[in-house]
This record gives structure tokens, sequence and C-alpha cells, in this order.
């Protein structure tokens, strides 16, 4: 490429002024940490959306067709967790259940009074392999005791106020759900979402007698809100999926763990308020780092104009400015970006420790914001392109 | 035998019947008019500017501000559109040339402004290196080149510093190295010498008459600088957007040269004589061409730049040929004098050029110098 072996203009323009540099680059890198937030946020957010399902185990997961997001209580029959079960190539199916209407929690530490307050309560049979979490089944004894639950520590603190760090306190405190009495034997971790201000964890058997109302005839159990399909450990994951998904009837999903939580994150992102508000931060810190960029590019081309004329007079063509001009936004971008990252690294870590928001680094966020900022600077870059163009040697003489 | 039509268009000393009219122009302005601003606003800069620059020559243009030289030069250096006319550069038209064209015939020229409009970001070494860079000159080749031309203009010891730590005069003298590196045909300078001092300016000019000689490399500046005028083949003189004077100092000094030669012009001052030299016109002659015919009346006073001629007179229905005059010689003055018709005859024997004086201005010129008459009335007695 010829434009290497010549002298390297837009590096040596935008080098030459260090302090004008070091302005360039804590805009640009002030433009990096705002999208770095946005898109740290978004993720964290969308992630916590999706934590139940990172932490299911298994490998296929069973849906009702019509529960468009968890908290969506569509539920599908029982019967199509066995059907799924004797599928070729799996090696288990295993049924969940969720209740959110009616589990309502009471502390009742200030007496019959108190207000309830919903909370997410998940059943399981105790002998399915269905949590990931350590701290459920290392407790799963405890669970077998009637009216008892794990609580969430995430679960929101100003509405169930129950004092997770201490097992012995927390059995000692009274409480009711969905008009029952209720011991919470233990805590575990999972996190709350836009939907849900708190989580228990209960076996199957006490999760009928509290919600004894989740089917108006029969056995509560006998629907289900989410299938675990654990595939058998030599089978191909696309074929086994396939082949439950043939095998079950039409009324639900049959998802691979990426599909699921494709299709949570796809609701928030598309179907609710919350993707848009993301997107207008990114457009902002995206035009913020336009506007500072273009400034920088403007100003070094505003104070060099009588040296872009003479090039012009030389015969430069316009085709050589502009390729100078997106150079110089590129390497802007790139130096500009290195700054921006660490201290967007810098931020997550603190905003972490603060709120708890899993707000971590990934490469293809990363990436994602590395390639907005190139175009935010060669956007800028071609808009005071204009004024470059403007540059005329006629003035010169 | 055909009378002679006057070819009173061209002047005498713009050279151009002269030694190397044979020479390729480099540019060629014809009825160049330029206006700036539209409607109302609009007012022209340049009336009817004719000119002819040869190829190898240096041109100095003068004037005063606003008398229009750097619009023309702005204009022969494409960095402007013409308006109105022809402008020929390097052999290109630039009435109505193509942005590609325009940039090609400005690869072939050599800018040096006013001001240095270095990048300050880069060294003097690779300020002028984007001259280089633009032609495809290679890597070795532009080295040599550029450390040969800052040597030369006294700045070898300042190769790789940024304009920063180099004085004004040294920044213009890397301008002027940019301007040069690339070997230009056409080289445009507005005032080159101005921030240099006497030695260095010198030195400039003296890089301007080697490339000139030695590559044909035609220079044109506008200067103020009386310390160089000494350099200029041509110089061009320009009041209120017209081209006042242009004339080919060489042309100027033979024909000064050869009107010394004479007793009646030997003792005017050399300002009369150019003045002289200014106002006389060219006219061309075929072999057997009458220039003047016995009892015409006289117009015009005859200097013979080249070629030969008769002068007959007829007296009694007889012919005789009294004279043969040649490169240098003069005739037709008699008339002009006396005031009356023509003494004789006149015919070219070969392609002959001549440079004419009208009657008014040989009348001034007689003016300048009270001697001059009596002096020619002496001569003109010994004559007859």
């Amino acid at each position: 490429m010829p434009l290497l072996r010549k002298t390297p203009l837009a590096w040596k323009n935008l080098t030459h002024d260090k302090r004008r540099l070091a302005v360039a680059l804590a805009g640009i890198g002030f433009a990096v940490l705002l999208m770095f937030t946005q898109v740290g946020f978004q993720k964290a957010l969308f992630d916590s959306q999706v934590k139940l399902i990172d932490d299911l185990r298994g490998d296929i997961f069973l849906v009702s067709k019509a529960k468009y997001t968890l908290a969506a209580e569509k539920r599908f029959p029982k019967e199509r967790i066995n059907q799924a079960s004797s599928c070729f190539g799996v090696a288990g199916a295993f049924p969940i259940y969720s209740e959110l209407t009616l589990s309502v929690l009471k502390n009742l530490t200030k007496g019959q009074s108190s207000k309830g307050y919903p909370i997410r309560s998940i059943g399981f049979h105790l002998k399915d392999p269905v949590l990931r979490a350590d701290a459920i089944t290392d407790q799963i004894y405890k669970l077998r005791i009637p009216n008892t639950a794990l609580i969430d520590v995430r679960s929101k603190g100003t509405n169930f106020a129950f004092p997770t760090e201490d097992d012995d306190l927390l059995a000692d405190q009274p409480a009711e759900l969905a008009g029952k009495r209720l011991q919470l034997v233990g805590s575990f971790e999972l996190g709350t979402d836009f939907a849900h201000d708190g989580n228990l964890v209960m076996s199957a058997e006490n999760f009928a007698s509290y919600f004894p109302a989740r089917k108006q005839f029969g056995n509560p159990l006998d629907v289900v809100d989410l299938g675990v399909v654990h595939k058998q450990e030599d089978a191909d994951l696309a074929k086994v999926r396939d082949l439950v998904d043939d095998l079950l009837p039409n009324d639900v999903s049959v998802l691979t763990r990426e599909e699921y939580r494709n299709q949570e994150i796809g609701f928030w992102d598309a179907s609710t308020p919350i993707g848009i508000i993301f997107s207008a931060g990114k457009i902002i810190g995206f035009v913020v780092g336009v506007v500072i960029c273009y400034q920088v590019i403007y100003t070094d081309i505003a104070d060099h104009m009588s040296e872009f004329a003479t090039l012009r007079a030389m015969g430069y063509k316009d085709r050589y400015f502009v390729r100078m001009i997106v150079a110089e936004g590129v390497l802007l971008s790139i130096i500009g970006f290195i700054p921006g990252l660490l201290a967007s690294w810098g931020l997550y870590y603190f905003l972490a420790n603060m709120t708890g928001l899993q707000l971590i680094m990934t490469m293809p966020s990363a990436m994602k914001v590395l390639g907005l900022t190139i175009l935010m600077c060669i956007a800028s870059g071609l808009l005071a392109v204009r004024k470059l163009l403007s540059a005329d040697p006629a003035s010169l003489f | 035998m055909t009378t002679a039509t006057p070819n009173l268009s061209l002047p005498a000393t713009s050279g151009a019947y002269a030694d190397g009219a044979q020479l390729p122009k480099t540019v060629k302005v014809g009825g160049l008019n330029h206006f700036f601003g539209d409607g109302e606003q609009r007012t022209q800069a340049l009336f009817d500017n004719n000119l002819e620059v040869r190829r190898g020559e240096i041109v100095i243009m003068t004037g005063p501000s606003g008398s229009g030289k750097t619009t023309l030069l702005t204009l022969i250096g494409t960095l402007r559109t013409v308006c109105e006319g022809s402008l020929q550069v390097l052999g290109n038209e630039l009435n109505g040339a193509s942005r590609d064209d325009i940039n090609h015939i400005r690869r072939d020229m050599g800018f040096i402004f006013q001001a240095h409009n270095l990048f300050e970001s880069l060294t003097a070494f690779q300020n002028v290196n984007m001259a280089a860079e633009l032609q495809g000159i290679s890597r070795k080749a532009a080295k040599e080149r550029i450390e040969y031309l800052l040597t030369r203009l006294d700045l070898g010891h300042r190769i790789h510093y940024k304009p920063n730590s180099l004085s004004g005069g040294q920044k213009q003298r890397v301008a002027i190295a940019r301007g040069l590196v690339h070997r230009p045909k056409l080289i445009l300078a507005d005032e080159p010498t101005a921030a240099l001092d006497e030695k260095t300016g010198r030195e400039v000019v003296t890089l301007f008459q080697e490339m000139a000689k030695d590559e044909g490399c035609t220079v044109i500046m506008v200067t103020h600088d009386n310390r160089i005028l000494d350099v200029a083949d041509r110089i061009v003189n320009m009041v209120q957007g017209h081209i006042r004077s242009d004339v080919a100092v060489v042309e100027a000094s033979v024909i000064c040269e050869f009107l010394r030669q004479y007793p009646l012009f030997a003792e005017l001052t050399p300002n009369t004589l150019t003045d002289m030299a200014d106002k006389m016109m060219v006219r061309q002659s075929e072999p057997g061409e009458v220039v003047i015919r016995q009892n015409d009346p006289g117009d015009l006073f005859y200097l013979i730049r080249a070629g030969h001629v008769e002068v007959i007179v007829e007296e009694a229905g007889k012919s005789e040929k009294v004279a043969e005059l040649g490169q240098g010689q003069f005739f037709g003055e008699a008339a002009l004098i006396t005031k009356k018709p023509r003494n004789a005859t006149v015919i070219a024997t070969e392609e002959t050029t001549f440079y004419t004086l009208g009657q008014e201005d040989f009348q001034a010129v007689l003016d300048q110098s009270k001697t001059f008459e009596s002096e020619l009335r002496s001569v003109l007695a010994g004559r007859t």
C-alpha cells in the first residue's frame, strides 16, 4: 500500500500538539465511556433477566408457546415432560414450577397486619438435577420438611426484610406465604429482575400445598412452567432438540439454552421500552463522540488551511484529503478508545460493587464499542472534510 | 511591388521577433479578462491581457498592489478559473479545463508563496518531501534532491528540524526547496526573497537561473525586491488590470545599443533610450516589399532588427540605389524631422523585421533632448 511509504501526515498532525491530543483523547474517551456504560448496563440488565435460565442445569428447555417471557404465567401439561423424557437421545426431563401472582410473602416480624409482596416461588422435585446453585443442592435436606423454603439473598430488602446472612436468625423469623405459615430454612443467590423482586425455592410438594389453585381441577403439579431436558452425553444438541421438537405437540417451544436466552432478551429488548432507552443512551454517547471528534478534526483543519491549500496547489487531489481525514479519524478512535476502555473497566468494577449488577467487560461488547467509536470518528471526519475541501489555493498568493 | 501593412500590435521590446523567438511558449495569455463577484458587485480585475512567456525565461511582474499581477499569477497557476479569454500553460488551454487536467498541470508547477505554509508537525525534509511524493519520485532520488536543495539554500544543518526551531528566512527557504524539488517546468513565486537577506536571496535567484538555463524551467515571480531585478529576462509591469509594459530585457538593451551607436542618439540618457525602445512596435516585411515610398508623407521611424533593405532615390524618372542598410541601422527620420514627404523609397531585399516609432513618440523623444534636434539637423545636413 503506497500510503504506508508516504509521510504519515494524519499521524504527524494529530500527535504534533500534545496538549490538544490529550484533550481530544479525553473527549473521545468520554464518549467511549458513555457508550460502554450504556452497553454495560443493558447487558447487565438483560443478563439479570435470564439469570434463572443461566442457573438451570440441562441442555434443552420446554416452555409453553404462549409464554413470551419468564414472568408470563403460561403453562403446559406435565404430559409433555414424560413425552420428552421418552425421546431418543434424552437422558431425562424434569418439570419446574413457578408462581408469582399467588405467591405473596409477608414478613410477620411486625405482626399480622404487615403488608405482603409478590415474590417468585420456584418449585422442583428435590431429586431432579435442575438447579445449578451449590447453595441449593447443599440445603436440599432442609427443603424436605413441610412448609419450608430457601430465600434469595438478593430479594428486595425494602419488601422482604429477612436476615438472610444468618440461617438461625432467619429460621426464627415468622413469615407467611399465600396465607400459610412458611419457615425460611436457608438462603441462596439468584438476583432480581424487572419482573421479580425476589425468589423462593421449595420442594414441589410444598409448592403444591401453597398454591393449590394453580390448576382449577386436579393436581396443581399437573401444569408445568418450565421443562428441563438433559440430553445423553454423547448426543448432538441440535439433533436432540429437533427430535424433541418433532415429538412434542405444537403447544410447547423446544429451545436450547442459547435460543431460550435470546428469546427472553429479545422480548425485553424489542417489546419493552428498555431496549429503546439503552439504544437512545448509546446514540447519545455516539453523538457526543461525533461532536467532540468533529471539533478536534475541524480545529486541526482550520489551523492548517493554508498548508492544505498549498498541498492542493501542488496537485494533491480531493481523494488524498478525504483519505487523510479518514485515517485521522481511525487513529483518533483507536487511541481514544484505549483510555475510554480503561476508564470503563474501572467504572464497571466500581458500579458492580455498588449495585450488584453483573457489569462485565466482554470481548464482543468491547468490539462493538470499538466499532462504534471508529464509525463515530470517521463520520465526524467526513463532516469536517468539507471545510478542508474549501481550502482555496488562490488565497495564498 | 506591394505596400506592407504595418503590424503595430506587438511592441518591439516584447522580444517576439528577437533571438529565441522560436522557443516554445510556456505561457500564452490571449485577450484575458477576469472578474470578481457577481451581479452588481461584479468588478473587472484584468482587462484584455496579452502575454507570452518563453520556455526558460525568468519573468518579473511588477506593479502597485491591486494592479492585478497576483490575479494573473493565480490564473496562470490554475488556482483560479479562467473567466474570459485564452490562457495556455505548458501547452494546455486552461479555459474550460477539467479538474483532472488541472491537477495534472499543477504537478508540473512549483509554487512559492509569500507565507511559507509549512506543516509544523513535519521536519524540513518531510515538508519538502510532500511535494516529491506526489510526483512519484523514488525515495532515493528524492532524498538526494532534497538534501542537495536544502544544502544549496544553506540549510544543510537544519534538514531534520521542524519549522518551530527555524527562523523566518529558514522557513521560507524550506518552502522554496519544496517548490523546486520536483523540477517543475514552471515556477510561480510571490515575493520569494522578501524574507531573505541579500546573500540567501541571491542564492535563491541563482538557483532559479540555473534551473531556467539547465532544465528550461520558466520562472514567473512577483517581486518588489530591486536587488534581484537583474535576473529578469522579461519585466512585465501592470497597472489597474492592464499590462502596461512587457519588456524583454535583453531585447530592450539590444535596441538601446543599436541606437546608441549613432551620434544623434548617443547623447540621450539610458532612460530616454529605454522609453524610446518601449514605444517601438514590430513591423515585418517580405522580400521585395516597399517599406516606404518616396513622396509619401512620413509617419514612422524605422530601426532594422534583422534583414536588409535598399534605399532608392528617384530623380527625373531615373531610379538610383543610394544605399543598402542592415541590422542595427535606421531610416525614415528625415521626413519626421522636416515634416516633408519621404525623400527616398525603401525596399526590403529579404525577410526583414523593423522596430518602428510613431511620429508623436518620436517627437516626444526629440523633446527630451535639447541638443538632439540640432544634432540631428547637422547629421541630416551632412547626409544631403
